[in-house]
């Protein structure tokens, strides 16, 4: 970690988050890597969706929650108050545990984030959707239909779809907060072809419930535990030899 | 290496950083006027005691007036050579009529709410919400009407009772009772969760025992509360009491006798029976303590809520002494639970001696439930007995004449169309007052507000002015607007008065509305980088909008249908249709008010067919909100 590596963007340092007076996060550091794959592991409870939130300030949404330190990313602290999350979020794309789309249709759905960015061509528009579903690898099964509810896609679909719409506001980083959770192992498969392929393009910050999930698509991986960063470092190391006690316990099913 | 970051990130800030907070013109400008809508609570406080205030302070400080006499004499007669102001037969007749009817009132509702939470099958339950909620929306000034016309002349025939009684007002305000105490302890019920039945019932408890014994307990804060609530409508409805009870302020509990109630005597300022001066400061003095005594109740009834949810006593350390005397209260509720328990205690000692066998069990189950089956059969045959009366008495006189002609002193050539016109100018300008309103206010509490003091504040203030009786609304338009803002007794007094009266139903049902939508839309929204405002705008405000169209429809539905709040500002009498808002102005229940408190009898069927009128204004808009709830409900993919 300490070793200072060029493509490191996000800086966490220091970071503690506190809900009233529970302290959910404990002076967290670590650096993530850009265009790979970073895995937040760890049993329920141990903070690691909270730091995530920490990235796009969704955590500012909550009442009573307050963070200290700093997250710097293109230079810039987006920890600091003077830093709008609205705009951030549109660099730092998330999608949420349940899929989530708008009542709308699948057009509407990828093109809202475009429309309130100020883009009103027809044309811009319909070229962001079509490769935005494309990226998303959902055009294929929806392309026909793109004035259809969201609401009538299956859970997976809907999910690709949230990453699609993600997609299209055209963030740097795409933080997922156990996109899977709630899907089948086939939507799940699917997902994870589709998060192998965006790194290629995107930092991409996952949470996972699922080791397995962590070990087959994470670059590298942060173990957590009662809100502090126990381990961090490359999933083949967390996995195959890890340095702490803690870390071994809970990869070996001894508890968590 | 840290040093190098921070020092770029400042140097940044100062120039290129993208995601610095720019002012935002809109946003704030909406924002502003979330937070004035809310705010507008407040001034409607300010407002109501500003005017309780200086009536009484002039009452207080009138020669005339002794204090002491004021609230322990037993003489109120406010005209005359000799004038006497002391409230004590007030008091009397508003706890003869508020007592009676909640006796009759909270039993009668409380089983039918068991009956319907527990017993009912769904079908049976949604034929009998309706007729619930239509007793909920027949405006008071109806069951005035009924109360003097109808169940008055059978008093006076069976029991020889005076003309003006209360025991016809305590009847009929029993029935209005009716669905505030069903309503609110059918939800209380309702939410009692399912595996405390289930674990009854496991452990060989019979429905009725189950029923009994497991959710009425685990239910008494809401069925306290909707005990409470009724009292305090009761306590604070004036148009029946205004009717049928009478003008003499007796100091009886005699319910065949004539008695006034502290909101008949407000109104009576209103229908200029009382010569002004110290006799219409004292209206407002009443006002205060009739303000002051349903504030109270309500208070008890929302703490008696927290302290049973939070199951223990409320957090000491800020010990203000008025929070105490509200404990207080709430224990004493709390140790009658307890004795009555007690009693049950010893009651089951006793039945020791023969126990329970399985029939008898039984038993005890066929008739509880066949009672507050009954409840529920009293209640249909009353809706049913008292719109057949009306339609009876009115369908007569329902003609071309009637809807197209003015008002007149003979009822032959008496007509309504300016009346209806009145009604309906009325209701367009309060929805044009309180709509935007009251829908800021939801929405600045429900998405923008933080959880701080002041908009507790504001929440509190809201909670309270539900629950002020509607004739001192009526005293505050007088003072505040028709006097105050010099705009006479108009359209735009009228509506204003209206408005702040709706506003917290409003503001109630749209925050109902936005809370429905789930929060996943507000995350997605803001996940993809949507301000407050845009969230709100393109995905909060779509999917609430029929619960809060259907909220507003309603609040206006209850507006055109209130009596007391206009009694002080509309006419009985005009020759022309208002052309501005500063025109005087008919409104429906005041002529029905008007033509129900003439001896001839010819009046009386022009008040019944003014009734059908108003009813069926009432009916098509509830159905316009049904129609918009359901079609909406079918169209939701969500």
């Amino acid at each position: 970690m300490s070793k200072e590596n060029s493509n490191k963007v996000i800086h966490v340092k220091n970071v503690d988050v506190f809900y009233g007076n529970n302290h959910a996060i404990k002076d967290v550091t670590m650096d993530i890597e850009e265009k790979s794959v970073t895995a937040f592991i760890g049993p329920s409870g141990c903070g690691k969706s909270t730091l995530l939130r920490c990235l796009n300030r969704m955590n500012d949404e909550i009442v009573g929650c307050k963070t200290n330190g700093t997250i710097i990313w293109r230079d810039i602290d987006i920890l600091s108050e003077e830093v709008d999350p609205v705009p951030l979020r549109r660099k730092a794309g998330m999608v949420f545990q349940k899929p989530n789309p708008f009542p709308k249709s699948i057009y509407d759905n990828i093109a809202y984030g475009s429309r309130i960015h100020g883009i009103r061509d027809k044309d811009k528009l319909d070229k962001i959707v079509e490769k935005s579903l494309m990226d998303a690898a959902l055009f294929g099964e929806v392309g026909d239909r793109l004035e259809a509810s969201a609401m009538s896609l299956s859970g997976g679909q809907q999910q690709r779809l949230c990453i699609a719409r993600t997609l299209a506001i055209k963030p740097e980083i795409i933080l997922m907060d156990e996109p899977c959770s709630a899907l089948d192992p086939i939507a799940t498969a699917k997902i994870e072809d589709l998060i192998n392929t965006l790194k290629k393009k995107y930092t991409v910050v996952i949470v996972t419930h699922n080791m397995q999930q962590a070990a087959r698509i994470s670059d590298y991986t942060g173990f957590f535990y009662l809100g502090e960063l126990i381990e961090f470092g490359k999933t083949k190391q967390i996995f195959e030899n890890p340095k702490e006690e803690l870390t071994e316990n809970y990869m070996t099913g001894r508890f968590g | 290496m840290i040093k190098l970051w921070s020092s770029k990130s400042v140097q940044k800030e100062n120039d290129e950083n993208p995601f610095k907070i720019k002012f935002n013109l809109k946003e704030n400008l909406i924002l502003a006027f979330l937070i004035g809508s809310a705010s507008v609570a407040i001034l409607v406080s300010i407002a109501i005691i500003f005017t309780l205030a200086e009536g009484s302070i002039s009452f207080f400080t009138d020669p005339l007036v002794d204090i002491l006499e004021f609230f322990t004499g037993a003489r109120w007669v406010p005209s005359g050579n000799n004038p006497s102001f002391g409230m004590l037969p007030l008091v009397s007749g508003t706890l003869l009529i508020a007592g009676g009817a909640l006796l009759i009132g909270a039993p009668l509702g409380l089983a039918a709410a068991l009956f319907l939470s527990e017993f009912a099958s769904d079908r049976l339950r949604s034929i009998v919400k309706p007729i619930i909620e239509v007793l909920a929306g027949i405006p008071s000034i109806v069951y005035g009407f009924f109360a003097l016309l109808i169940i008055s002349p059978i008093l006076r025939d069976t029991f020889e009772a005076s003309y003006f009684n209360a025991a016809s007002a305590i009847i009929v305000i029993a029935i209005m009772l009716l669905p505030i105490v069903i309503s609110i302890s059918d939800d209380a019920m309702k939410a009692v969760p399912h595996h405390l039945r289930e674990s009854s019932l496991a452990l060989g408890a019979t429905k009725w025992e189950t029923s009994t014994k497991v959710v009425m307990p685990a239910a008494s804060s809401g069925i306290i509360a909707s005990i409470l609530l009724g009292l305090s409508r009761a306590i604070g409805e004036t148009m029946v009491v205004l009717l049928a009870a009478g003008s003499i302020a007796n100091l009886t509990l005699n319910p065949f006798d004539e008695t006034m109630t502290m909101s008949a005597y407000i109104a009576k300022v209103a229908t200029g029976d009382i010569p002004p001066g110290v006799a219409v400061s004292a209206g407002f003095t009443v006002g205060l303590v009739l303000f002051i005594i349903t504030y109270i109740i309500n208070m008890i009834a929302a703490r008696v809520v927290i302290r049973i949810k939070t199951g223990s006593t409320v957090k000491k350390g800020k010990k203000v002494r008025f929070h105490n005397i509200l404990n207080n209260f709430g224990s004493i509720i709390l140790i009658f639970i307890k004795i009555n328990s007690k009693i049950k205690n010893i009651k089951k000692y006793l039945r020791k001696s023969h126990p329970l066998t399985l029939e008898r069990r039984y038993l005890k189950q066929k008739i509880g439930v066949n009672i507050i089956g009954g409840s529920i059969i009293i209640t249909a045959v009353f809706l049913v007995f008292l719109l057949l009366n009306i339609i009876s008495q009115g369908a007569s006189g329902l003609s071309a004449t009637f809807l197209t002609s003015f008002p007149s002193r003979f009822p032959s050539k008496a007509g309504i169309l300016p009346v209806i016109i009145g009604s309906v100018y009325l209701m367009l300008l309060t929805l044009f007052f309180a709509a935007p309103l009251g829908v800021g206010a939801a929405i600045y509490l429900n998405e923008f507000a933080k959880d701080t003091r002041y908009t507790r504040f504001i929440r509190q203030i809201i909670q309270n002015l539900s629950g002020v009786p509607s004739i001192v609304f009526g005293l505050v338009g007088l003072t505040i607007f028709v006097r105050l803002f010099n705009f006479g007794p108009s359209l735009l007094s009228g509506s204003l008065t209206l408005t702040i009266m709706v506003l917290p139903i409003i503001i109630v049902a749209t925050e109902e509305a936005l809370k429905s939508v789930p929060d996943s839309f507000r995350e997605a929204a803001r996940g993809v980088g949507s301000t407050k405002w845009q969230t709100v705008h393109h995905h909060v405000l779509p999917n609430a909008t029929p619960g809060i169209l259907t909220g507003i429809i309603l609040s206006l539905s209850r507006a055109i249908g209130e009596t007391a709040p206009i009694l002080f500002i509309a006419a009985v009498f005009a020759k022309t249709v208002p052309t501005s808002i500063f025109n005087g102005f008919l409104a429906l229940p005041m002529q029905i008010f008007h033509w129900t408190t003439m001896p001839q009898e010819e009046f009386h069927i022009l008040a019944a067919s003014t009734i059908i009128v108003l009813l069926l204004i009432l009916f098509s808009m509830n159905t316009i909100a049904i129609i918009i709830r359901h079609r909406a409900q079918v169209r939701r993919d969500w």
